[in-house]
């Protein structure tokens, strides 16, 4: 069923581009396409500037929604934890965060401009700060909702401190952990693109607005059906990890059969 | 020569809650609990029932007044509080985990006290998956298999059905006459404290704290004491004022 939609757009696409009204390039027939994106990919069937350059620009693409997502990851969860599980520090931090947070996230191009300068440091700088707050919000929300219950359990069986953090408030707060990583790995993608457009020389957002510049609307389309595809292909990965990481979390307090 | 109470005495306690209001839950509260005996602590909603378990339990402060239990007692909470995340065997061996046992010997614990609960075959099933009553047998095992000296039980059978309720209560007692720990159980079943009890301490409406102390006359507990004149006028008793 899901299939239906999909379907029915590539027929619309066939039809509106099967005479000679729609001109190439406001929109390219799904056959051209297919063979642009075939060659954006493989390359081999012309000699154009994108001709297999698909992959090195998703390494580079890929490489830095990791750094981005990685640094968000890392800072969100322990801020999370740390002001979740303290009272203190939340009124202390929370109130500067969410004014920051009020801001959205593309207001801070200008300013990653001028402190970064166009390209990699300012992609960077858009994505750590885009992915961070999901993370941040969703594992202190988590943190600070672990059931009391649970802690005087813990605590009433032999756990403290560490031992109470990682056996009970970790694993009670792991499915809203994941729950911001996953938003936040969305976001990474999406603010990967903006940093990109605005001045790199490599990347998939970088060939987007070279295509878009020099007229080739195939090649831009091609660039968002490989960011689709990757970003769904990252959101498997990045569950698959955690249910490796849940599982191996949990199988530390049991006994095995 | 050895104490044979554990004591609790001039307990005083305030709550100060978020709107500012300060609630007094008691203000001079004593009670002995018979060492490997059952003391039941009866009272109306609200009395402060919980608050008392949880101070005993070192879960919450406490003013003034001494406490002479020891500060590692296991405690059987009302609803369950297994840890969703393990399963059945794992929250059994999470206690016994924390003291560092090594995993043969936390093994044939294991079998042995989800045997006690009648719940062996379920050592690999998660809490979500059990009734209410299953959840609240593998509580109890894996709170028992800690040996605590004292066990204190906060209406842990009040949301089972009454069947389930009475065969929970047989349990506990079959389980006491083996391990023989000091059981302390707030409830507000008065039958529940009858059948279970040696000693039962009635409380009041906070903050009077305790009214009345009851030593329960029969020697033997069972559930056919039920049906006795006996047990049906001290119910009474216990239920007119
Ligand atoms: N954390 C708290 N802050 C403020 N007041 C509290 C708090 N916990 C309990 N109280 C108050 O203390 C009194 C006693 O509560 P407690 O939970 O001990 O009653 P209980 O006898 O266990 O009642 P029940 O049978 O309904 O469980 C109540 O009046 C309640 O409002
Ligand atoms: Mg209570």
């Amino acid at each position: 069923m899901g299939l239906l939609l999909p379907v029915a757009v590539l027929i619309i696409w066939f039809v509106v581009t099967s005479d000679e009204s729609m001109p190439n390039y406001v929109l390219p027939s799904p056959k051209e396409f297919a063979i642009v994106f075939w060659n954006f990919i493989f390359g081999g069937a012309d000699a154009s500037p994108y001709s297999g350059k698909m992959l090195e620009n998703l390494q580079v693409s890929a490489l830095r929604v990791a750094k981005g997502f990685a640094f968000a990851g890392i800072v969100g969860i322990i801020g999370g934890f740390l002001t979740g599980r303290v009272p203190l520090l939340r009124k202390i931090v929370d109130p500067t965060v969410q004014a920051l947070r009020s801001v959205p996230g593309i207001g801070y191009l200008p300013l990653g401009m001028v402190w970064f300068g166009v390209g990699e440091e300012n992609t960077l700088f858009l994505i750590s700060l885009a992915a961070f707050f999901p993370v941040y919000l969703n594992t202190q929300e988590g943190a600070a909702r672990v059931p009391e219950l649970y802690l005087r359990a813990g605590r009433m069986l032999g756990a403290e401190r560490l031992t109470l953090f990682f056996t009970v408030i970790f694993p009670a707060t792991f499915h809203n952990v994941v729950v911001g990583l996953r938003l936040a790995l969305g976001i990474s993608w999406a603010y990967l693109v903006l940093g990109e457009m605005t001045g790199v020389t490599k990347g998939i957002g970088a060939i987007m607005m070279d295509g878009r510049m020099l007229g080739h609307v195939d090649i831009v389309i091609a660039c968002m059906v490989v960011i689709a595809v990757t970003g769904k292909l990252c959101d498997w990965i990045l569950m698959a990890v955690c249910q490796v990481f849940a599982k191996r979390l949990m199988e530390e307090n049991s006994d095995g059969r | 020569m050895e104490d044979k109470m554990y004591r609790v005495e001039h307990l005083k306690k305030t709550f100060q809650s978020a709107n500012g209001n300060r609630v007094q839950v008691f203000h001079d509260l004593s009670m002995d609990i018979q060492k490997g005996k059952i003391t039941a602590v009866l009272g109306p909603s609200g009395c402060g029932k919980s608050t008392l378990l949880n101070i005993l339990a070192r879960f919450e402060s406490y003013e003034s007044g001494t406490i002479s239990i020891p500060n590692n007692v296991g405690v059987v909470f009302q609803s369950p509080a297994l840890f969703p995340w393990l399963t059945v065997e794992q929250n059994v061996a999470y206690g016994l985990k924390r003291r560092g046992i090594r995993k043969k010997e936390r093994k044939d614990q294991i079998v042995k006290y989800l045997q006690l609960v009648q719940l062996e075959e379920y050592a690999a099933y998660y809490p979500s998956e059990l009734s209410g009553g299953m959840q609240q047998r593998v509580a109890l095992a894996r709170t028992l298999i800690l040996h605590p000296e004292v066990l204190l039980m906060d209406e842990p059978f009040s949301a089972l059905d009454p069947k389930l309720r009475v065969q929970m209560q047989q349990l506990t007692l079959e389980l006491w006459k083996e391990l023989g720990q000091t059981i302390l159980i707030v409830t507000h079943d008065v039958e529940e404290a009858l059948i279970l009890a040696d000693t039962i301490y009635v409380m009041e409406e906070c903050p009077e704290g305790i009214r009345k102390k009851i030593e329960v006359p029969w020697q033997e507990k069972c559930d056919l004491i039920r049906n006795t004149k006996e047990f049906f006028e001290l119910k009474n008793s216990l239920l007119n004022n």
